[in-house]
This record gives C-alpha cells, structure tokens and sequence, in this order.
C-alpha cells in the first residue's frame, strides 16, 4: 500500500472517533550494507520496511503508536486499540496542531536517484576502499558502507500533508597496522557523486602507518585540535543539551543560558531540517510543522533551544520545527567554519595534541556537562608549531561550556560527518581549544 | 499473525534460499509488542505503544554471509528477500579471503519462556502510570530529603516472540516478556548538582516490579544523592585500597571482561565499531588475573535481564567461565567463530530484532562470588575507598584502558567505613585491575543494563554484576 493510503486509513478512522487531533506518519526504507574486516567482506546487509506511527491526542490525553502491520483493517484497528487504551491515561499538558494545514512539497536537497539501487556495487566499492588502505600503508582493515533511502509521508487531522525522502551513502573504514597501530577514515554523502571511498581508504592506511611508533603522553592540560570527526561527536551532545526536553529534565548544562555566553565569540552552531548536502532531516516535522534553520549558538551566545508544540508553550515561544512529538532534536547540524587551514592550526599550537577519531564519550553529569572520551587512531603530539611524535592510550576529558569556550580557531575546510559514534548528520571543520585534561590509566 | 503462518513463512524462506544457492540458511521471525508510560517532573509524557513483526534471514552462499529482513509478510514478498539474501552474498564473494562457515553445534528443537506470574499482557496504561505515580510520589517535592529538579521515569512492559529455524534442523521458538524501568535523577543543593540513572529490568511477568522493589530502590537513591552533595569530601589520592561494590563489580566485568573476550572483537570483525580486543586467538590460557580473578557470563539465569536459553543460531545456550582462577579460561563463540578456533559455539549468538543479523553478545556478566562477608571482606582494609555507585565509565577500544568515577563513595580506615568521599576515579588497565583481586564477598547483586554493539547499532538487554571485589594497592584519581 502507498504511504499515503496508509495515513488516509489512519487518520480517517482516527476523525471517526471524535479525536481532539491526529497526525499518521508513514516511513518506508530500504538499506544496504557491506561490512568487511581482515580485508575481507564479514556480511551483507539488505533490510527493506514500512512502518506506520499514529499520535492521536483526545481530552488532553495523548499517546504515540507505531505498527508494521499495514493491511488497511489491521490500521483500522490499530488505531481503534489506541485509542481505547487511552483511556487509562492522565490528562497532561497538551497543545493542538494549528489550525491551519500546511502542504509540503519534498525538498530539493538530499536525494539521488542513484543511490537507489546500489546493493551491488558495495563489493566494488569496499574494494576500492581496503586496497587504497593498503597502498597507504594499512595492513589490514575494517569497515562498513551503508546506503539507504527513505521516504516519510505525513497526514494530519488538520490537513497538513506532505512527504520527502532522503538517500545516502557512509563509508567508515579503520586500517591497522604493526602493533597496535590504527587510522580512520569516513566519506559521508546523500549523493553518490560525493562519495569517495578511495579517499577514505587512503586516509585510513595513511594514519595507520603514522601510528606504529606511538607512545603514552604525559598527564596533563593541553591544547587540543579536534578533527571534524572528534568535535562532531562532542557537538551531538551540545545540541542535545539545547533540546528544550533535556532542560527541562535537568540533563543539560544549557539550563537558564538562553542568551548568555556559552562558547568562545569564534563558535557559532545551526540545525537545519533541510540543507545541501545534508544527510538527515526533512522539510516537516513529527508535528507537522515546517523544519527551518535554527541558530542554536551564534558568536558563543546561546540563540535557542530547540521545541516542539509542548516545549514551545511551556516557554512561551514558537515551535522550531524540531518535533518529536516527545523529544525535540536536531535534523542536520552545521558549525560555521573559520579561516584556518589545518596547518595554520598546527603552528599555533605550543604543547597540544592532534585528535582525529575519538569513541565512548561518557559524562559524569549532563547538568554540569562533564564528560570524559577516549581517543584512538591517529592522534599526534604537538610542540612549538610541529608534530613531534604519535600518541596512544589517553583520555580527554573537560566539560561542554569550558571546552567550547576555549575554542580559538576552527578551519576553513568542513566534512559531512556521520558513522557509528555520531548519529546526527554535522557539517563541521577541525576546531583547536586549550586546556583539555588529558590522563592515562593506572598499571 | 499466527504462529503458523511465522512457521510456513520462515520454512518457505529457508527453501527459497536453498533453492537460491545457499549452503546454510536460517530464518527468525520475531514479533515485539511493547508499552511505555513517561513521567517528566511529574508530568506525563504522551504514551507509547509499539507492535511490529518481521522475518530476517541469513545465509551462506559462495562462501560470503548475507543477511536480509523485511517486515512485508506476503509470501512473495518474504521469498523474494530470501533470494536477494543469496544474490547479494553471491557478489559480496569477489571481496571475500576466507570462506566463512558454520560449526557442527547440536541444532535445538525447544519451546522456551521464562516464569511469568502476572502476564505482561496486562500492562495497560493505568497500570504503568499507576506504578511510576508511585515512584514519583517517593521523591518529588523533597520527599527523599532532597531537592530533585530534574525528575525523568520511563516504565516499559514488552514481549518478544520468536521462531527460529535453520538448514541444520534447529527449530525454537520462544516467549520473552520484560519489564524495564529507567529514571534520571538531578539534585540541587546549595550550588552543586548531583546526577544518578537509575536501571532496573528483568524478564517475567509485572511481578517484577515488586521483586526489584522499585520504588525503595529510586527512594533510597534519591537520600543517597542528598548526602553525596552534603558530606562528601575530597577522596585521598595516592595508593589505597579499592573495594567495588556489586555495581562497580559488575560494569568492569561487563567493559573489561565479556567485550574483550568476545570472540568476533578477537577475531576483527567489529573492529571499525567497538573496536578489536587487547586478547588474540591464542589468549586462551593466559593469566591475566590473581587467583581471586573469576568472571562468567551466563544466559540461563532465571527472571535475568539477559535471560536467553536457546541462541539466535539454534544453539543451546550455556553458562561461559570466562576468567577462571585469573586464567583466560573461554570466550563467547557464536557458529562462525567457533568453527575458526576449532570449538563449539557456547550459544552466545543474539539479535535484538528481526532487522538485525545474529551477533556474539554477552547475557548476565558478574564476578563469582567469594567466602567473604561483606563485612569480613571491609575489615580487610587498611586504608582505601569503597565505591558503591558510579555515573561517568568508558574503556578504550581494545578494552584495555578503563575508567569509573564513583556518585557514592566512602573513606574506608582500619575496616571501618567513614564519611562518603566525592567523585573518586578509578582510571587502570585491565590486567591491573584483575591481577589486583585480593578477596572477594559471598553477597551478589545485579544491575540491568542495555549493552550497545553492533552496526546498525544493537542494544542488548543485559545483567552486570558481581559481590564486592576488593583490589589491593590501587592508584586513584579525583575529578
């Protein structure tokens, strides 16, 4: 059934009940995946699926379903069972759909019609990938390329209707080398003309083989000159913080900040629903409301925080298109970029260290934004302007606000970053801060 | 759908893929039915319900693994995806060095369910709002002896049938119900904050929520929280002696223990995800640990988060002795990579939905328990720190370099317990913290904990656990 069918059941059985509102939001996805390691392909991956979510809201009671079953009775009575178990419900803070629909056409950014049928050209392309690791000096590697597309189709009690679709294509590949040697590489694009798996390869190999002399550093504070990969998972958890959900829980450090400095003048962050190149996001929300771009940070000072209707009235502001019909959350994240090449950044540096892939980050307390990651790959020693030898075997750790607020330079050159340890889609370029706590384990 | 529609389908998609090429193929489809309650600063969340169901096959063809899902259950529809299983593992071969093949582990025919008093069919929306007024109840408004801004519950009632069937004549089917409960809670006082989460899970009936008694547990958290703000002081650094409570026992088990010594990390195959293993394929045998170093990992625990009897290859699950006497004594196999060390699996292979291939995780992970009262094991001390809980943890990739900061903690001199020290860290490499076991209690308690692995990522109802583990001569650090 088309996704559209799919909501006109939904929502048609769900006026027929006398609902105070509905939205029916249908997903359909295909993804393809090859995984190799040792050089060699592990498995592959081909999932196709269809879901359909239903939020029906009834006397300030609401509820959120979602059911693969899509035989139109099987909807039909889907959502009958909703909402009759509603009934059991507290009322709770509620907000209607506006009263007028919108109409959405889908966005002309982040879909290739090329990348809609590539399940049989990932073998190729994973070759490509571990020979350039090779011939860069990787002995081995490891890695996964994902290509899916999507397509979400929305319905609402109010009228609002609308789809887009989205495609992509990721490559994270990791090359070993002698001992305990590794380097990373990622391409990361909604097109498959900006996909470039060699480059990735290339990259992997390379570190690996910059890696197999490194050594423990001492403890200490040090500058640090995060990659685009590095920072990208750190700012994940910034514009987690700004979701006006997890202030209002008590797990952001952007509590009572609206407005106040909460990063260096040099550090500016935006989301996007829809944008160039943009791997995620769509050009309406859970809600039905138009996506937009928001300026989360801008020149260090915090501009918003993200909502959906429930949030939004709660701080007596407008939706920013952000829904969840829970949680608000970012679609495509963008740090501005700065004017420094990365060998700029390099020569600024007295005693800091080079960060290129990180895993784990942890915290100790999302309110006060303490944290701490653990490095790996490439990372490598700086002094007086050069580097000077590979590290190993550290961890990085600070909190959110100090960490941003030190930033001094961030590069001109920004990646598309997305793979197993950042799930939001970031543009973001390599940012240099001081003052990182770096410690080593006991034993 | 019925069960034996599941079974037609399942059987009709292993002989497609027969047909198809395949060497070996199996077939799971797994239904999930589930129903959540939110309370946000006593405010409920809209509620959640989910119900889905959907086939996933993997097969052997060529030599390569490939594995397809969908959630289409026409007949057409379910066989086609066999076949593009085959096709797309056929072309996958062109990049493939070994051939990758199954072990010869006795196929399991099995009905499986864990006891269950009152069905979890009967968590209705009143019944999950019901339970988590009454957590709220305990805590709001400084009830605990504290001020608590930041008040997040989620209480979660699900089902998981399955039926699993393969090529080799393994046919299981099984019924896991769970209740799982997760609460965050931040505490204000006088400037400083204090945050803990708090997880509680089992599988069975709604019983559960007694047996864990839920709600002491988040109260007694919530006064703990009060007191950490309120008397802690700065922990002594330098060496001391370290004593890990059941919590503490249990995560360095579960990060340092059961991940390394996952037999697909030893052998690469996540390595551009979780990473590779500190252990290599002929670490078996090696001492890594004092003689008082002994961890398991075992599946079959009743009322366990991470109860499963029978693997997602047909195989009878075990329990695993992982470090025996402080000797890397097994790992966890699944068909695949036992075969490649020449064993068979120990039934450690798990998929979290119908959409996810079969991958090596770990159950109910813990430290064994020891001859030591808990108080017995304290008089041992001369001068150190107990960590009871933690809140930051992470470990490096190979599972070597690890770190746990404590939310409560106490002063232990001369084998008595002091005043709560504040955020102590325990930053140490593995074959320190295991070869530093000098005793270990007989009281054990568990933890629920989601263990996230895989690509796409899995997250894996589990248990970590242990008795309080005492290691002797420790370094340690403060926040």
């Amino acid at each position: 059934m088309e996704l559209d069918e799919l909501n006109e059941h939904a929502i048609s059985t769900a006026k027929g009940l006398n609902v105070d509102d509905a939205v029916a939001l249908s997903a359909r996805s295909a993804d393809s995946m090859i995984r190799f390691a040792n050089n060699s392909v592990s498995v592959v991956n081909r999932v196709e699926e269809a879901e359909l979510s239903v939020y029906l809201a009834k006397d300030r009671r609401r509820a959120i379903a979602s059911t693969s079953n899509l035989e139109p009775a099987a909807v039909r009575s889907f959502v009958r069972d909703l909402f009759a178990s509603m009934k059991g419900l507290p009322a709770s803070e509620y907000v209607p759909l506006p009263d007028r629909p919108a109409k959405y056409s889908p966005s002309r950014f982040g879909y290739d019609k090329k990348l809609e049928d590539v399940d049989e050209r990932l073998p190729g392309m994973a070759k490509t990938a571990i020979e350039s690791a090779l011939k860069a000096g990787g002995k081995r590697s490891a890695g996964v390329i994902n290509a899916g597309k999507s397509t979400v189709a929305i319905l609402a009690s109010n009228g609002t209707r609308g789809a887009d679709s989205r495609t992509s294509i990721t490559l994270n590949i990791r090359s070993f080398a002698e001992k305990e040697a590794s380097g990373h590489g990622l391409s990361c694009s909604s097109s498959l003309a900006g996909f470039d798996p060699g480059e990735a390869g290339t990259k992997a190999g390379r570190g690996a083989k910059g890696m197999r002399e490194a050594s423990e550093p001492e403890a200490g504070k040090y500058q640090v000159l995060m990659s685009p990969t590095v920072a990208s998972n750190l700012v994940e958890t910034v514009a987690g913080a700004a979701s006006a959900f997890a202030v209002d829980a008590g797990t952001s450090y952007l509590v009572d900040k609206l407005g106040k400095a909460v990063a260096s003048s040099a550090f500016s962050l935006r989301d996007h629903g829809v944008t160039e190149g943009g791997l995620g996001g769509r050009v309406f929300d859970d809600e039905g409301i138009g996506t937009r771009s928001n300026k989360i940070i801008e020149d260090g000072v915090l501009r918003c925080y993200l909502h959906n209707l429930t949030t939004a009235k709660k701080w007596k502001t407008q939706s920013t298109g952000s829904a969840g019909f829970v949680t608000p959350h970012p679609w495509n994240l963008e740090v501005g970029r700065g004017d420094s090449t990365y060998e700029e950044m390099v020569r600024e540096m007295k005693r800091g260290i080079v960060l290129t892939s990180n895993w784990y980050t942890r915290f100790n307390n999302y309110r006060t934004g303490e944290f701490s990651t653990v490095p790996r790959d490439g990372a490598y020693l700086v002094e007086n302007g050069s580097v000077v030898k590979s590290l190993k075997g550290m961890r990085a750790g600070d909190d959110l606000q100090r960490l941003f607020s030190s930033v001094k330079l961030l590069s001109k050159q920004r990646e598309w970053i997305q793979w197993w340890e950042v799930d939001t889609p970031t543009l973001c370029p390599w940012i240099l801060t001081d003052g990182v706590a770096i410690t080593r384990a006991y034993g | 759908m019925s069960s034996e529609r599941a079974k037609d389908l399942a059987q009709s998609a292993i002989s497609k893929a027969r047909d198809a090429g395949a060497t070996y193929a199996e077939a799971r489809v797994q239904s999930t039915w589930e129903r959540e309650f939110a309370l946000k600063n006593g405010e409920p969340q809209p509620s959640f319900f989910a119900e889905g169901y959907g086939i996933g096959i993997r097969v052997i063809s060529n030599g390569a693994l490939g594995f397809a899902a969908t959630n289409d259950m026409r007949a057409e529809a379910v066989n086609e995806i066999a076949r593009k299983a085959v096709r797309l593992a056929q072309a996958s071969s062109a990049v493939l060095r070994k051939p990758i093949t199954m072990d010869s582990s006795k196929p399991a025919k099995e009905k499986w369910s864990p006891p269950e008093k009152v069905k979890i069919e009967n968590a209705d929306a009143s019944w999950l709002r019901r339970v988590l007024v009454e957590v709220e109840g305990r805590v709001a408004d400084g009830k605990a002896g504290v001020k608590l801004p930041g008040r997040l519950f989620y209480l979660m009632a699900g089902l998981e049938k399955r039926y699993y069937v393969n090529s080799d004549g393994a046919r299981v089917e099984g019924r896991l119900p769970r209740v799982g409960f997760f609460g965050s809670l931040t505490a204000v006082e006088g400037g400083a904050t204090a945050q803990r989460f708090i997880q509680q899970g089992e599988t069975g009936g709604l019983e559960i929520v007694e047996r864990v008694k839920l709600l002491e547990k988040v109260e007694e958290e919530a006064r703990v929280m009060g007191r950490v703000l309120r008397e802690a002081r700065k922990p002594p650094t330098g060496t001391v002696d370290v004593v890990l409570s059941p919590e503490l026992s249990g995560i360095a088990a579960h990060e340092s223990v059961g991940h390394p010594q996952e037999a697909d990390r030893v052998l690469g195959r996540d390595g551009a995800q979780a990473g590779e293993s500190y252990l290599k394929a002929d670490s078996l045998g090696r001492k890594i640990g004092s003689a008082e170093a002994n961890v398991s990992d075992d599946p079959t625990l009743l009322h366990s988060n991470g109860f499963v009897p029978v693997d997602d290859e047909g195989v009878k699950a075990k329990k695993r002795h992982l470090i025996k006497d402080g000797v890397i004594n097994e790992f966890l196999q699944n068909r695949t990579t036992a075969r490649e060390f020449g064993l068979k699996s120990n039934g450690a292979s798990r998929s979290v939905s119908f959409d996810r291939e079969p991958i090596i995780r770990m159950s109910n992970t813990f430290v064994e328990p020891g001859d030591y009262s808990t108080e017995e094991l304290l008089k041992e001390v001369k001068h150190g720190v107990f960590f009871k809980t933690f809140t930051e943890w992470n470990i490096d990739d190979k599972r070597l370099n690890q770190r746990y900061v404590a939310l409560e903690a106490y002063l232990v001199e001369k084998g008595e317990t002091k005043g709560m020290v504040k955020s102590p860290v325990l930053e140490i490499t593995t074959p320190k913290l295991w070869g530093s076991v000098k005793a270990r209690s007989k009281h054990m308690e568990f933890e629920a904990a989601i263990c996230g692995k895989g690509d796409p990522q899995q997250g894996a109802p589990v248990w970590t656990g242990g008795p309080e583990t005492l290691l002797a001569g420790i370094k340690l650090g403060a926040r």
